[in-house]
């Protein structure tokens, strides 16, 4: 049974720009979007900025009306039935704001619970279990403001867990974390989706879809263009080879003719200080580095390297550039 | 429901308390009012401290339910956290009518500043003449200026135009609401717009009890025109923010990203 379901889901912002002659633009941020989650999945959504992922997670989480079409969460329409639908999801939106600085992280979390309807004897004893399972017992008591990004982050999800939610949507939960702190969230979000939450999560780190997510889809400019396991979307290219080569003062023109060639499928720039790290998508492996040097002219070499296609790679493959 | 009072208030006072301008207003502002309406009136034979104090009390009353309503929602807004209170099951109207009653709570302190500065800076012995019915005021009129910025707070973040006017009524209402001096001493067509302003009626029923003058209505009558007004606002405020809500997430305007 789906937990979630999105049916032709249009959402169109209007805004207006200038004060005597207003000129009206329209921006379509999803394009009549289906997607069906099952119960107890961990579902990614990935695509580059203003594809609309937050946007679907505002819709599902009933702060955003849809324009046309509709979408229900266990069955609950997010139109008709918020309230009944709020006290059954939980979400987290990425960022350090959203909490309030001036009290405390218990503060916070006591403020919510009220907010969701626990009951006054369960409110201290929930609190003090989530902060345990965040890692945030120690400094529960200090003010938010002084609080790292990952502990805002995590206190976040400690609000978001509250009332025991069973669909919980995560916007970017590890976006601007340091690698153990996202590390450990991510462990986290691995053990809620074990006690079988539906989780549905949005990044733009294809290793932790890969890591985390049973399904994931990829949308591009509000449509969904891929839909499956992190497997299947290797799998579509896993004809594919990454030929990454580490250059000094790469121009355009070089950049022109690689792409020109008939063996290489994309090429993907880096910026890394001085250098920069190119990304070829090709079905020849390292039989083609040699030319590829050739190709690239007199433009200085360092560090080549060969490997297998990876999530990014088939996203990349996909949306046909890298943000 | 309780719950959701205590907490919404205990999180508005714990806020109000850091907030620099609202301090100001609360604390700063009735001082210097109180300070020079004293030092400038003090020598003439009619000067009534009590009248002073009460309306110095009621200048920082009225500011603070004026700048906190306009401002309550688009605070949230700002500090990321409105999404997470609309996206909540309880009452948006009942989360925010709960900050407001901390906020009239917080707003006491420029009545107890006032009384002090009365009483021990000047040394006047600021005696209320119907204690009984002051205090019946003071509930009634802080009850109509709760009603108040609960109108305040959906119109203030609707249209931004009538954020910016909401912010300059302050001074008018001072002068249209008879805080300091009777609109007696107003041009007589300003009479219309006092009497629809909940503030006037507030000035009214404690003018009236603290410093024993006669009113030109009866206290009954005033307190019934005080719950009306309460009244009233609630029953604008509730489309209001029904209105709010349903526009914002038609629009997309919770949050500002």
């Amino acid at each position: 049974m789906s937990a979630i379901e999105l049916e032709n889901v249009r959402r169109i912002f209007r805004t207006s720009t200038g004060i005597f002659r207003r000129r009206r633009k329209e921006v379509v941020a999803l394009d009549r979007l289906s997607l069906a989650v099952g119960e107890g999945e961990l579902f990614g959504i990935l695509g580059p900025n203003g594809a609309g992922k937050t946007t679907t997670i505002k819709v599902l989480t009933t702060l955003l009306i849809p324009t046309e079409g509709s979408a229900r969460v266990l069955g609950l329409d997010v139109v008709r039935d918020t309230q009944r639908l709020r006290r059954n999801i939980g979400f987290v939106f990425g960022g350090e704001r959203g909490l309030y600085y001036r009290v405390s992280g218990r503060d916070n979390l006591h403020y919510f619970a009220e907010l969701y309807g626990l009951h006054p004897d369960r409110i201290g004893p929930r609190s003090e279990e989530l902060l345990g399972m965040v890692g945030l017992k120690d400094r529960a008591d200090e003010k938010v403001e002084g609080y790292s990004r990952g502990m805002k982050q995590r206190l976040h999800l400690a609000r978001a867990l509250l009332h025991d939610p069973s669909v919980l949507f995560l916007d970017e939960p590890t976006s601007g974390l340091d690698p153990i702190g996202a590390r450990e969230l991510r462990d986290t979000i691995r053990q809620l989706h074990e006690r079988g939450k539906t989780i549905v999560l949005t990044t733009h780190y294809m290793f932790e879809a890969d890591s985390l997510c049973d399904r994931v889809a990829v949308i591009n400019q509000g449509k969904l263009i891929a839909l499956g396991t992190p497997s299947d979307l290797k799998g579509s290219v896993s004809d594919l080879s990454v030929v990454e080569l580490e250059v000094f003062g790469v121009s355009a023109e070089a950049l022109t003719r690689l792409r020109a060639l008939e063996s290489v499928d994309s090429v993907v720039v880096e910026q890394r200080e001085f250098r920069q790290l190119l990304r070829v998508q090709t079905p020849h492996g390292e039989r083609i580095v040699a030319r590829l040097i050739e190709t690239l002219g007199g433009v200085e070499v360092g560090r080549v390297g060969v490997r297998e296609a990876t999530l990014e790679d088939a996203y990349v493959r996909l949306i046909g550039r890298l943000e | 429901m309780f719950g959701i009072l205590r907490s919404s208030m205990l999180l508005e006072l714990r806020q109000l308390a850091t907030s620099r301008f609202m301090l100001m207003c609360v604390i700063v502002q009735p001082f210097f009012v109180a300070i020079t309406t004293m030092f400038m009136l003090r020598h003439r034979p009619d000067f009534d401290p009590v009248y002073v104090v009460v309306g110095a009390a009621l200048s920082g009353i009225w500011s603070i339910v004026l700048f906190e309503g306009n401002w309550i929602i688009g605070g949230e807004r700002g500090a990321g956290t409105l999404e997470y209170l609309v996206g909540a099951p309880s009452s948006f109207m009942l989360v925010i009518g709960s900050r407001l009653v901390g906020t009239i709570v917080f707003s006491l302190l420029s009545m107890v500043l006032s009384w002090v500065i009365g009483a021990w800076l000047f040394g006047y012995a600021i005696t209320i003449s119907e204690p009984g019915g002051f205090l019946m005021s003071t509930a009634l009129a802080l009850v109509a200026l709760w009603a108040t910025g609960m109108v305040l707070a959906p119109l203030g973040i609707m249209w931004r135009t009538v954020s910016t006017f909401l912010t300059v009524l302050e001074y008018p209402v001072y002068a249209l609401s008879g805080f300091l001096f009777p609109i007696l001493l107003m041009p007589g067509w300003t009479r219309s717009v006092s009497v629809v302003l909940p503030p006037y009626w507030a000035a009214l029923a404690l003018h009236g009890t603290s410093s024993g003058e006669s009113l030109s209505l009866s206290l009954s009558v005033v307190w019934g025109l005080l719950l009306l007004s309460t009244a009233a606002a609630v029953a604008v405020s509730w489309p209001l923010f029904r209105l709010v809500q349903r526009r914002a997430r038609a629009q997309g305007t919770l949050a500002l990203t």
